[in-house]
């Protein structure tokens, strides 16, 4: 069975599988967790909010490792390059997509909460230097006409990746009004209630599988353009060939 | 599952229904998005 064949039915089943999730881990935000001791129920935004901000932290490195992988292979094997390089498109755009809920889920909490939409303070800034650096990637892909943008869509991935550890270590090195993490902090007085944490959980694993959905078939299509792009290239050296015989 | 209190006058009930509808919908477009470009690439790579 050839590897298109798979790709369908088992795409199908996986999105399936993550609007399950999605379903469940929304009840689980929305219903079955309790309201947030001080915050009440807006509090209920940060099951949302949260899995994106990861996850927007995540995406970056597959585009940071697809780009690694373009520049070493792009004179060594550009077969194995053009892979690479479809699989970083896809993920700066889930990138993209995943930073822009991110920050604008932000805002929607720190009105409530802040009375302010926005801060220049080091969280949100870096995020949004994030943010700017994939937008500029993505118009970079789209708008360059100088036979390199490849090349240098894959150097700016590095800078962005750069940014990764500093949006995730700014609230430890700089005083913010951000509040604190919910995962992996040395503050004893950050994360949530035990009560809250499967919600948390549930809301992670279903947005990462959604995004890993969207990375496959963003993959996916990137491919097929490089297939049909070659598929002309190839038809206009034929017909080149015809027209001087 | 009753979530007729998310559907209220103040900025709290306003602002977390937002959210969850703004998700939805960025998420939803870019899939409906990526979706469409599938199925229309498919649709030329057939032969005629």
């Amino acid at each position: 069975m050839g590897r298109s064949r798979i790709f369908g039915p088992l795409a199908a089943t996986w999105f399936l599988l993550t609007l399950a999730a999605i379903g469940f881990a929304t009840r689980m935000g929305l219903v079955l967790a309790p309201p947030d001791a001080l915050q009440g129920n807006v509090g209920r935004i940060f099951y949302y909010h949260v899995p994106h901000s990861m996850l927007s932290l995540v995406w970056p490195y597959v585009n940071l490792a697809a780009s690694i992988g373009f520049l070493y292979w792009r004179r060594r094997d550009p077969l194995k390059a053009l892979t690479a390089d479809a699989l970083a498109i896809a993920s700066a755009e889930v990138t993209l997509v995943y930073a822009t809920i991110c920050l604008t889920t932000g805002m929607l909490w720190g009105r409530v909460q802040w009375g302010i939409w926005w801060t220049w303070d080091a969280r949100l800034t870096s995020m949004l230097l994030l943010w700017l650096l994939y937008v500029s990637y993505m118009m970079l892909r789209k708008f360059s006409s100088t036979g390199q943008t490849q090349t240098l869509a894959a150097v700016l991935s590095i800078f962005a990746a750069i940014d990764v550890p500093i949006v995730y270590k700014s609230i430890d090195w700089w005083r913010t009004q951000h509040p604190s993490p919910v995962f992996f902090s040395n503050d004893p007085d950050a994360g949530v209630d035990k009560s809250m944490m499967p919600a948390f959980v549930a809301n992670i694993v279903a947005w990462a599988m959604w995004g890993l959905l969207l990375l496959a078939i963003r993959y996916a299509l990137e491919r097929r353009r490089q297939a049909r792009e070659q598929d002309a290239a190839l038809k206009a050296i034929e017909d080149s060939m015809e027209f001087t015989r | 599952m009753n979530l007729s209190w998310m559907f209220g006058p103040t900025m709290e009930q306003r602002h977390l229904l937002y959210v969850y509808v703004l998700v939805w919908v960025v998420q939803g477009g870019y899939a409906a998005w990526v979706g469409w470009q599938w199925w229309r690439s498919r649709r030329e790579d057939r032969p005629e």
